[in-house]
């Protein structure tokens, strides 16, 4: 079954708004930070994010308790019981040994009202070119923080991760933002204890870029699963003392899925290849605009070849066709493997994404140490891909506000300023191989960078131009 | 390199004769000479000869030929020759065992032979072990003559290795005083975790993925050679242990007496934040390596590099670039520090080498350092993006306020010219 596109976007649409009196569809990236050392061996360093999404996972049914069972004798067997939650997400043997996620998970589940795609983002320093693939395929994000004395402090100050995801997510485009007091359990509840916190980090989200009605607070108990579905029991009486409002699901509920563009060439960063069920090579990534569906040729970039979709999948289910937003796995056939990289983009081969080794961009320099130079070496961020790159000409700092060009070739760039430099990818090996990028103004979710350097991001960005 | 004899007057005319041993001997080669000089070298070229029946007879006869020089070509190319590990374990032999650069020196035939006319243009392959007898065209400066004698000082040869990894991506380097050489890269497709794909396909591609790397390893690491003083294995996360464990484990599976003992003694674990070739700058900065290698220059570079970031994020008006404010800062005697890319001394205009060769010598004599970064090094190749020459002052200045004053100062004297014709 195939439709002609503008069949295809006229049953698309149809099926949209549907769907929209139904269950909506979205992705929400869970995030949230701690500071640690290089080098942890045991205990929980984290905000317990990938606890909080095992024991929703449970609540809604989406976990069986065989799998429960399965994950809290052998985390128990390992000397790690505290880590049994997080199991479910922290499938590899070095996460689990670890006790930390190292890369994205991603999950399902639905609400009454919604349909939703969970990223669980790893919060540690060293995987954040993973959170940042994770955070670009999302539309929400859910911030966990660790209420317990000393942590969230300590994940908030400057070297802390709490701030620097919340940046980030918000450079990639996600607007909402859910922020879930997590471990209120070893604080006995405290009222107090809460509202401080969240009366320490209402200014900042505003000062990052989120809109206070966009923003909301919850206090939780992951651990013990208190007020994740239900605010009832035994654990929770000490919170119902002063907590009536909504519960976690409650409030995903209410999340409004952004609006999307479907009629728009399609556009696929890949984020995962692997070898699917049969023959063929199966990529999963997030559809960032248009329409997918299956039959269809797609041209992979960058290089010269194309491939044709076989199957897709969204869920856990096979459709016929996929739209902007959503989260789904490709088989393809009649390509070879080499040709696929993690990085790589799908497009129509009749309107393929420009391929750009120099670009201008305009950029919103973070709270840095060492100013930005001409010819600085950076490490370019762009969905899954990260490229060594250089900042080959500071073209003028501009106005945080108006955008009005300040002093044009300025010689250093300082923290917290925006200006507009072009970047140049550096050569990996003898030649340099370009990356798909697309302007902002014609695909935002194409022309979003960021820019890191020496493990710390200092600046986020947008493009404005591909020179080529 | 071996210095076989040296001729030069205190006016910097004469001729030096070099003997290259090693890849980098290329690289010091391919710095001294400079377009326009003299070089005489053995070459191989073919000879035809018509008779006088008009048959034409072709020989290939080896000579020395004088050249004027009108290019040199320094290739370094990534691809390894067939040099076997095995070849490595005999000392200095296996750096020619593996030479992977080429030097090429093109012009006109200046002195006459037999066989080759005056004017007829050679390219002469630069080969080790055969003499190079360079003669100045501009005669021996400061500078040239300071690479002679840092190029003769013996004992080199690669002297650490590193490999940048990153789950699914490795870099292997080879890294001497003055070069960086990335002799392989290696990049495997890893299936990242995933409930579609399932924890198996990950662990799968990580174990090709090592297997892979062991194998390259054996390959392009010199680990036998008693010259390498450290393999730095660096990576981010924990994929540097994960690489190390498995090599060990596959040594002793395999019985690898030497490598075994390699990987024990030489190998430093060093944390860097991006599986990228520009973080070797990082671990030259890592306090593990740091205190093996102080003395090393590639490490000094590194040191000197990270001083003048940090600098411009401290004082930004003791931390200047760009050749023309770093000449203003040296006119001012504010030098404390010169970065300097040897680039720009290989410019093809003598002009411009000699107004580098300049600076050098005026910040010298002020007591100034002056550190020559060698653009085959990661933090040369950073110091080139940033125009290739930096400096670090001894006291602050305002850039703004020294060009002002210079413009003050080339207005006065434009004056003062104009004033002079009116007045006589």
């Amino acid at each position: 079954m195939s439709f002609a596109h503008d069949k295809l976007l006229e049953e698309v649409q149809k099926s949209l708004e549907a769907q929209g009196k139904g269950k909506q569809a979205l992705s929400l990236v869970v995030i949230g930070g701690i500071l640690v050392e290089t080098h942890i061996s045991l205990g929980h360093v984290d905000a317990g994010k990938s606890t909080l999404m095992g024991r929703l996972l449970y609540e809604l049914g989406r976990m069986d308790e065989r799998t429960r069972a399965a994950n809290e004798r052998n985390s128990t067997k390992a000397g790690k019981s505290s880590f049994s939650w997080a199991w479910s997400l922290d499938g590899t043997s070095e996460e689990r040994e670890r006790g930390i996620t190292m890369d994205v998970a991603l999950e399902s589940f639905s609400t009454t009202k919604r349909q939703i795609t969970v990223l669980d983002a790893p919060g540690h320093k060293e995987f954040i070119p993973n959170m940042i693939s994770g955070a670009s395929r999302a539309d929400c994000a859910l911030l966990v923080i660790d209420a317990s004395t000393g942590e969230f402090e300590s994940g908030f100050e400057r070297g802390g991760q709490t701030r620097e995801h919340l940046v980030l997510a918000r450079s990639l485009g996600v607007a909402q933002v859910i922020v879930a007091i997590n471990k209120l359990d070893q604080v006995q509840w405290g009222k107090n204890r809460y509202e401080e916190i969240c009366a320490l980090l209402r200014p900042f989200l505003t000062q990052s870029g989120f809109h206070p009605v966009k923003t909301s607070f919850i206090p939780i108990g992951a651990m013990l699963g208190v007020n994740l579905v239900a605010c009832e029991g035994e654990d929770a009486k000490q919170l119902l003392e002063w907590y009536q409002g909504p519960t976690l699901v409650d409030l995903l509920d209410k999340l409004e899925p952004p609006a999307r563009d479907i009629t728009a060439p399609a556009r696929i960063p890949v984020s995962n290849i692997f070898k699917g069920q049969g023959s063929g090579i199966s990529v999963s990534g997030r559809l960032l605009s248009g329409v997918v569906q299956v039959g269809e040729r797609l041209r992979i970039l960058p290089g010269d070849e194309t491939a044709v979709v076989k199957t897709i999948e969204v869920e856990e289910e096979n459709v016929p066709w996929v739209a902007a937003g959503s989260n789904a796995i490709l088989a393809l056939v009649s390509v070879d493997s080499v040709q696929l990289a993690i990085g790589s983009v799908l497009c129509p081969p009749t309107n393929p994404v420009p391929l750009a080794l120099t670009f201008t961009a305009r950029i919103l320099i973070f709270d840095i140490q060492v100013p930005i130079i001409a010819g600085a070496m950076v490490e370019l961020f762009h969905h899954s891909r990260d490229v060594p790159a250089s900042v080959s000409k500071l073209i003028a700092t501009l106005d945080r506000a108006s955008g009005k060009v300040v002093k044009s070739n300025p010689r250093v760039l300082a923290k917290a300023s925006s200006a507009e430099v072009q970047i140049t990818l550096r050569s990996t090996g003898s030649s340099t191989r370009p990356i798909p990028l697309e302007p902002y103004a014609k695909n935002k979710a194409m022309g979003r960078i960021l820019i890191r350097r020496e493990g710390e991001t200092i600046a986020a960005g947008i493009v404005m131009e591909v020179l080529g | 390199m071996k210095l076989v004899n040296r001729f030069v007057d205190k006016h910097g005319t004469g001729h030096v004769t070099l003997r290259p041993e090693d890849d980098e001997d290329m690289w010091h080669l391919y710095n001294l000479i400079q377009e326009g000089d003299s070089i005489r070298a053995p070459a191989i070229r073919r000879v035809q000869k018509i008779s006088s029946t008009g048959s034409v007879d072709s020989q290939r006869v080896r000579l020395n030929l004088t050249i004027k020089v009108t290019r040199v070509d320094f290739a370094s190319s990534a691809a390894p020759s067939t040099a076997a590990p095995d070849d490595a374990a005999d000392g200095s032999s296996s750096n020619q065992a593996n030479a992977t650069t080429a030097l090429h020196i093109s012009g006109p035939v200046t002195v006459e032979n037999q066989h080759v006319r005056l004017g007829a243009f050679h390219t002469l392959d630069i080969e080790v072990q055969r003499d190079v007898r360079i003669e100045k065209f501009e005669g021996w400066d400061s500078v040239a003559l300071a690479r002679v004698n840092e190029a003769i000082v013996p004992g080199k040869g690669a002297e650490v290795a590193a490999v940048v990894c990153g789950e699914g991506t490795a870099a292997f380097c080879l890294l001497s005083q003055h070069m960086t050489l990335v002799t392989h890269r290696l990049s495997l497709p890893v299936p990242r975790k995933g409930s579609a794909s399932g924890a198996t396909q990950h662990e799968k591609g990580l174990n090709r993925f090592y297997a892979t790397l062991f194998e390259s390893f054996l390959r392009h690491v010199p680990y036998s050679n008693v010259g390498l003083k450290a393999i730095v294995i660096a990576s981010p996360g924990w994929v540097r242990d994960s690489v190390y464990d498995y090599m060990v484990a596959e040594a002793s599976r395999r019985g690898d007496k030497v490598l075994q003992k390699a990987l024990k003694d030489k190998v430093v674990k060093v944390h860097i934040s991006s599986p990228h070739v520009h973080s070797l700058v990082e671990v030259l900065k890592s306090p593990e390596i740091v205190s093996q290698l102080k003395e090393t220059k590639f490490a000094r570079e590194g040191i000197v590099l990270d001083k003048f970031f940090k600098m411009l994020g401290t004082d930004e008006m003791r931390a200047w670039y760009g050749p023309d404010h770093v000449v203003l800062a040296a006119d001012r005697g504010a030098i404390g520090t010169l970065l300097i890319s040897d680039d720009l001394f290989r410019a093809s205009d003598p002009v411009t080498r000699k107004k580098y060769v300049g600076l050098v010598e005026a910040v010298q004599q002020k007591g100034g350092e002056v550190v020559i970064f060698s653009s085959m090094h990661e933090s040369g190749q950073q110091l080139l993006l940033l125009t290739g020459i930096a400096a670090l002052l001894t006291f602050p200045l305002d850039v703004e306020v020294v060009e002002a004053e210079e413009k003050e100062e080339a207005e006065r004297i434009r004056l003062a010219k104009e004033g002079e014709p009116d007045g006589g």
